[in-house]
């Protein structure tokens, strides 16, 4: 405990340096906007950012990249409570209370305690990280190529039973994304595989370009020719101070959508989504009065709302630990350390503890600056949501060129880009969700090779996955939740999703 | 597939959605696997750079088919509507156009024609407003992104 108390020490002497703490600033601020802005979602606004912190140190790239991801987290709320517009996928489940509030004259409160509440669990989400993320680095070294298979095979099912759509269309997502993640030289061979002889598909498809076309272009393309939005409602000072009421009822649900948010965002998929929408069926369901949702239930605020920031720092942990991406938002962060030259895995807190501790550190100065950010500047912030959308969407795109362009100097990134935007326009419509290939897309090569290696140290035999406790441990845990989502396929029963809210179709 | 109710799902006639993406799963799966046989699959104990494209494509495969069989349910083709395909159509063209003339006539002119097109030809908003907007952005974000921030962005045979 002395040891993590004196390592978080000299983190916050990383992040009270003038430089990082001025990069956090920014990467709150610009992550508060990415994060209102209908179409540009953390994701895109991260791949954006991407080119542009090779040349800062690592420190401050990872610094500025989860500022902008959390900034995103409390933004969203802002535009679901004001306009029923959610600015990311998260805040669906804010604009539902919210927005009731709003039109009962309660935006005030309703954005005080998205803040309050965003607050409390991204605090108590970097304690839990600061508390974690070690111990599972540790365990992880006794982590060999059968464990690390088991791993990511258990992520994937994982990823298939808490994803928000159809099971069985979420694995053929995730296996999509795997396949691209097959494109490129193969490492323990040397072929290069799948390139059709464009020499820049030798190093493989990146996750910007995919992240940007599937999340930031699809949604343009979707959304383009819409109405201007709504006018905008510009709560004062005075009427964002929440009720001895509010407080009370908000205290409960901030706790448990902090607890739930964290352990659901260290789970693969798209977790931050998945948790605002199990907080929401839970409030309402420990709700004396459940027939207030919908009608401006504050809990309906605050329990989603700490979910979702809650889960966005939860995500960090088998990033940092274990150097396995839980999301698209945490492969385009790792893939930000290792332009650096940082190899990330169990080893890293070992050897890069300042960045680690740095940016722990970071992460509870950014929830400072968000709460005293974001509440007296909600006025000023919404402010760009006047903005016509029809001048927005051309600019949108004109940074989505340029940031993929910037990630390696090539139209190739840009072509892809393009038609990772086609493909997601048409699977949107057809009720797909794009996380689970951007998330494949990550994972594939890490899988190849740790199951190729497995099957050479055992000879070809695939035992080997059975003979290991802990590999055999994650194997059993993946299919029996495997065998749960498939459950309501087979017999035809309900499950999880529908009682929380999540219809087959939400993408 | 019948036109009959099937408990409380109204089934129509006619090709369901999950059905056609469960058909173009498998075919994707199909084409993987054709281009696959080029590479080595190996053996067991030493699985070569074909194995795990192989693997993943019979699982897509696999999937494409569950898809398809348990689509009969899914919302029908017709129900999917398409009203922003002619607006997206014509994004994706304007994205295309950019692309090829990134490198050839450089980003702030390539950036300006493209805010210029959407503005004044997609959107036709006032031409005061068009100039200021195109030439701001490209101007502004070619400063910020490739001036302070010191990412190459391609400069055109004129010299910016």
């Amino acid at each position: 405990m002395i040891e993590t108390f004196n390592s978080l020490m000299m983190g916050f002497s990383v992040a009270f340096q003038p430089e990082v703490l001025m990069y956090a600033f920014f990467g709150c601020i610009i992550g508060t906007l990415v994060g209102m802005m209908p179409g540009l979602g953390p994701l895109a606004g991260i791949s954006l950012l991407l080119p542009a912190t090779f040349g800062l140190n690592p420190i401050i790239a990872i610094v500025l990249l989860a500022g902008v991801y959390y900034g995103a987290m409390y933004g969203g709320s802002t535009t679901s409570i004001l306009m029923r517009i959610p600015g990311e996928a998260a805040s669906v489940m804010t604009c539902v209370d919210g927005y009731a509030m709003t039109q009962q004259g309660r935006a005030g409160p309703a954005l005080a305690i998205a803040a309050i509440g965003s607050f409390v669990a991204g605090t108590l989400g970097v304690i839990g990280l600061m508390l974690m993320a070690p111990t599972l680095a540790s365990f992880a070294l006794r982590f060999g190529p059968p464990e690390y298979t088991a791993l990511l095979l258990m992520g994937l099912f994982v990823l298939a039973y808490m994803s928000g759509g159809s099971m069985l269309k979420t694995l053929a997502m995730a296996v999509l994304g795997l396949l691209l993640g097959m494109i490129g030289i193969d490492v323990m061979s040397g072929y290069t595989r799948f390139s059709f002889d464009i020499v820049e598909l030798g190093d493989g498809v990146g996750i910007v370009p995919v992240a940007v076309g599937l999340f930031g272009i699809s949604e343009i393309l979707l959304t383009a020719g819409q109405a201007d939005p709504p006018k905008v409602q510009q709560p004062t000072l005075r009427q964002l101070v929440p009720t001895k009421a509010d407080l009370k009822l908000s205290v409960g649900p901030i706790m448990r959508g902090s607890v739930l948010g964290f352990m659901i965002g260290i789970i693969p998929g798209s977790a931050h989504i998945i948790s605002s929408f199990v907080s929401y069926g839970i409030e309402r369901r420990l709700s004396k009065h459940p027939e207030l949702f919908g009608n401006g239930a504050i809990e309906g605020v605050a329990g989603p709302e700490s979910a979702n920031n809650a889960a966005a720092t939860g995500a960090f942990v088998p990033m940092l630990a274990l150097g396995i991406p839980t999301g698209p938002v945490t492969a385009v962060m790792l893939a930000a350390i290792m332009v650096h030259g940082i190899l990330p895995g169990p080893m890293l807190i070992q050897q890069q503890p300042d960045l680690f501790w740095g940016f722990v550190a970071s992460m509870y100065v950014g929830n400072v600056v968000l709460l005293v950010l974001n509440l007296p500047m909600v006025g000023l912030f919404v402010n760009l949501l006047r903005i016509p959308y029809a001048y927005l969407y051309p600019c949108i795109l004109a940074f989505c060129i340029l940031g993929c362009y910037s990630v390696s100097n090539s139209t190739m990134d840009v072509w892809i880009m393009l038609v990772m935007g086609g493909i997601g326009y048409v699977l949107r419509k057809f009720g797909f969700d794009l996380a689970p290939v951007a998330l494949g897309l990550v994972l594939g090569p890490m899988l190849e090779l740790s199951l190729r290696q497995s099957l050479a140290m055992s000879g070809g035999d695939y035992m080997i996955f059975l003979q290991r406790p802990i590999a055999v441990t994650m194997l059993v845990l993946g299919l029996v939740l495997l065998g749960l989502a498939l459950k309501p396929l087979i017999f035809k029963s309900k499950d999880w999703r529908s009682s929380v809210g999540l219809d087959e179709n939400v993408d | 597939m019948t036109g009959a109710n099937e408990g409380n799902v109204e089934v129509k006639g006619g090709l369901r959605s999950d059905q056609i993406s469960g058909v173009v799963l498998i075919a994707i799966a199909l084409v993987v696997i054709w281009f696959n046989r080029e590479f080595p699959v190996g053996t067991l104990a030493d699985p070569g750079p074909g194995y795990v494209p192989l693997l993943l494509a019979c699982t897509l495969a696999g999937i494409g088919l569950l898809v398809a069989v348990m689509g009969a349910r899914s919302q029908s083709m017709a129900e999917i509507e398409w009203p922003e395909a002619t607006r997206a159509l014509i994004i994706m063209l304007a994205c295309i156009a950019a692309t090829f003339a990134l490198e050839r006539i450089g980003y702030r002119l390539t950036t300006a024609a493209f805010l210029v097109f959407f503005l004044g030809v997609i959107e036709r908003k006032h031409p005061l407003a068009v100039m200021m907007v195109s030439a701001g952005f490209s101007i502004a974000s070619f400063y910020v992104i490739g001036t302070l921030l010191k990412v190459p962005l391609p400069v055109g045979p004129w010299g910016f």
